[in-house]
C-alpha cells in the first residue's frame, strides 16, 4: 500500500517530469495566507438537491450512437474491439 | 453594432437573400481563410440544412428567429457524426457519437454550423497555439495569436466568417480571444448552460460561452443554450432575458474596479490610462465608482492553475486510447497507455496532467490543493461581500496586448500569468463579458452569481457611455 509512484506512473506519461513553469505556481499557494482554513466549509458547492436526482433507469442509446462508439474503437478482430494484453500485476 | 441575427433574419424573411447563398458565401470564406480557424467543415451537413430553411420560406412558412442563421463550433463539443478533435493527435480521427445540450438546442431553433473552430487542445492555453492545425493568427493583426483557447471562434466572429461562435471558458477562454480580436465574448454563470457534451477540461469552472458582435446576439443565443439539463446535474433554471429589460440600466447606481489590478506593475501603461479614462466616463454619467481590495494576482493565477490541474488530470484519464483515440500498441496494457499518452499530447497538456498529479498525490495534496480549494472559497466570499457595495464590477480583460505568434510556447509561466484578470470570476463562477471597448483587449463586466441580465444591461450602457 506504501508504494511510491513517481508523477510518470501517475499520469501514465513516459518520462514526465514536474515543470519549473508549474512549481512556480504552486509555490504560491504554498506561501498564501487564507483567512479558511476548512475547505468543506463552504457554501459554493453545486450540490444537486436529493429531491431532485434523475431517474435511476437505463437510457438505451440509439442505433447511430451505438455504430459511432464501435466505428471509434481503435482495433477490431474477428466481430470483436480488441485491447492489448491485460495487466498482471 | 447592431445585431447580426435580426438583419439577417429579416433579409431570409423578406426573401432577399436565400439561405443557401448565405452558407455558401460563409462556407467559401471559411475554407479560403488563412487564419487557421477551422478544423473540420461541415459543408454538406450545412448546406441541406439551409436547403431546408429555403424550402419552408417558399412555401409562405414563417421562420424563427435562429433559423438559417450560420455559427461556428469550438472543436471541443460533441455534434453526431462529425470530429471532435479537441485540436489534439489523440482524437484527431474521434468522431462524435451524440450531440452536447448546448449545440442540440441550437439546432432544434434552426441555427446552422458551419465549422469545428480551432483551439488550444482541450482547452489548455491561452494563445490558441497549443494544436494540430496551427496556431489561430489574430483577425486584426494576423503576426498576434487569436488568443485561446476559443481563439478560432474568436476570430471567425470578428472576420464574419461566422455569425456568432460557441466557445468554452475555464478561465477565460472565451473573454480573452474576444478582448483580443475585438467582439463580445461571454462566460455565464456557472450552470446556466449544461456541460454535457462539452469535453471537460475543469469542471468547476468549465462554462458553455457565446461569442458574437453585439450584446442584442449574445443575448438571443445565450436564452436559446440556457435552462436545467439532466444530463448536467449542476445546471439550474433560469429565467429569459428580454430584449427590453436590457435596453435601460438605471438601477446599476454603484461600480467597483480591483484597485491592485490597475496598480499592478504588470499592466501595460496604455491599458491602464484607457481603463481610468473609462471610469471617469462613468463618473460622469453619475455612477458611483469605487474601488475594491482583492487577492493578488499571482495568488488568482495559482489558486485557478492548481484547481485546474487537478481536474484536468482527473477528467483527461479517460483518454489512453483503449476505446477511442489515436491507440499505440505496446507489450501490455499498461504500456499501451503510457506510449499512447505520451505520443499523443501536446507539451502543455503534459504539464498540466503532471502538475494536477503532483497536487493530488499523498503529502502534496494538503498544502497545496486543499489550501487551493480554501483559498477559492475566500475569493467567493470576497465577491460576495463586493457585490453587497457594488452593482457591477468592471476590469480589463488583460494587462497586456496580444503576443506575437511563438512567444507564449516559449514561456508556459508567462502565459498562466497572462490569465490574472479573468481566472478570479471563473473560481467565483460569476457571469462576465467582454466587450470590445474601453482598453485595447476590452473590457469585463461582472455581476453576482445568476445576474447575467445586468451584466448585458451594463454592456448596453457603456457602448452609448464610451
Amino acid at each position: 500500500m506504501s508504494k511510491i509512484m513517481t508523477v510518470d506512473v501517475l499520469s501514465s506519461i513516459k518520462g514526465a517530469q514536474p515543470s519549473e513553469a508549474v512549481n512556480k505556481l504552486f509555490e504560491v499557494i504554498k506561501n498564501a495566507n487564507s483567512t479558511n482554513n476548512n475547505s468543506f466549509n463552504n457554501n459554493h458547492n453545486n450540490c444537486v438537491s436529493l429531491n431532485d436526482l434523475r431517474e435511476d433507469v437505463v437510457i438505451e442509446s440509439s442505433a447511430i450512437e451505438k455504430q459511432i462508439i464501435i466505428e471509434n474503437f481503435p482495433k477490431e478482430k474477428n466481430g470483436y474491439l480488441v485491447v492489448s494484453k491485460v495487466i498482471e500485476e | 453594432m447592431d445585431s447580426q441575427i435580426h438583419k439577417i433574419h429579416q433579409q431570409l424573411a423578406n426573401k432577399e437573400i436565400t439561405c443557401t447563398s448565405l452558407v455558401q458565401e460563409k462556407l467559401d470564406l471559411l475554407k479560403q481563410n488563412t487564419n487557421n480557424t477551422v478544423n473540420s467543415l461541415l459543408d454538406t451537413l450545412a448546406l441541406s440544412l439551409a436547403a431546408k430553411v429555403d424550402a419552408k420560406i417558399k412555401k409562405g412558412e414563417t421562420i424563427g428567429l435562429l433559423e438559417g442563421i450560420p455559427f461556428g463550433i469550438k472543436d471541443v463539443y460533441m455534434l453526431q457524426g462529425t470530429t471532435a478533435t479537441a485540436s489534439s493527435n489523440l482524437l484527431k480521427n474521434y468522431k462524435s457519437a451524440y450531440t452536447a445540450t448546448a449545440i442540440q438546442k441550437l439546432l432544434d431553433a434552426g441555427a446552422i454550423p458551419l465549422a469545428k473552430e480551432n483551439c488550444d487542445s482541450f482547452g489548455h492555453g491561452s494563445s490558441s497555439e497549443n494544436t494540430i492545425f496551427g496556431a489561430v493568427k489574430n483577425a486584426i493583426n494576423p503576426d498576434l495569436v487569436g488568443g485561446g483557447s476559443s481563439g478560432g471562434s474568436a476570430v471567425n466572429v470578428a472576420k464574419d466568417y461566422t455569425v456568432f461562435s460557441i466557445g468554452g471558458d475555464t478561465g477565460g477562454s472565451v473573454r480573452q480571444p474576444a478582448g483580443y480580436n475585438h467582439v463580445y465574448g461571454l462566460k455565464p454563470t456557472y450552470g446556466r448552460i449544461s456541460r454535457f457534451g462539452l469535453m471537460a477540461y475543469a469542471s468547476s469552472t468549465d462554462c458553455v460561452g457565446p461569442i458574437a458582435k453585439s450584446v442584442e446576439d449574445i443575448r438571443i443565443v445565450l436564452n436559446v443554450m440556457s435552462g436545467k439539463d439532466i444530463k448536467d446535474q449542476t445546471t439550474y433554471a433560469s429565467a429569459e432575458i428580454n430584449e427590453d429589460s436590457i435596453l435601460t440600466s438605471t438601477e446599476i447606481k454603484t461600480v467597483g474596479y480591483f484597485k491592485n489590478f490597475i496598480e499592478s506593475e504588470a499592466i501595460n501603461p496604455e491599458i491602464k490610462t484607457e481603463f481610468l479614462a473609462t471610469i471617469e466616463k462613468i463618473k460622469a454619467k453619475g455612477i458611483v465608482v469605487k474601488e475594491l481590495d482583492f487577492f493578488k494576482s499571482d495568488i488568482l493565477v495559482s489558486t485557478y492553475y492548481t484547481l485546474a490541474m487537478a481536474e484536468t488530470a482527473s477528467n483527461l484519464s479517460r483518454l489512453d486510447g483503449s476505446n477511442y483515440g489515436n491507440r499505440i500498441e505496446d507489450k501490455s496494457l499498461k504500456e499501451s497507455y503510457a506510449i499512447t499518452r505520451s505520443e499523443n499530447f501536446s507539451e502543455e497538456t503534459k504539464r498540466r496532467i503532471v502538475g494536477g498529479n503532483q497536487v493530488l498525490s499523498q503529502g502534496f495534496s494538503d498544502e497545496i490543493y486543499l489550501k487551493g480549494l480554501a483559498l477559492r472559497d475566500s475569493i467567493s466570499e470576497s465577491f460576495e461581500k463586493d457585490f453587497k457595495e457594488v452593482d457591477v464590477i468592471l476590469s480589463p480583460v488583460t494587462p497586456n496586448t496580444p503576443p506575437k505568434i511563438g512567444n507564449s510556447l516559449k514561456d508556459p509561466h508567462a502565459m498562466y500569468l497572462s490569465d490574472a484578470y479573468t481566472v478570479g470570476f471563473s473560481l467565483g463562477q460569476l457571469p462576465t463579458l467582454t466587450i470590445p471597448q474601453g482598453t485595447e483587449t476590452g473590457l469585463q463586466i461582472t455581476a453576482a452569481k445568476n445576474n447575467d441580465e445586468l451584466v448585458l444591461k451594463f454592456a448596453n450602457f457603456l457602448k452609448d457611455t464610451i
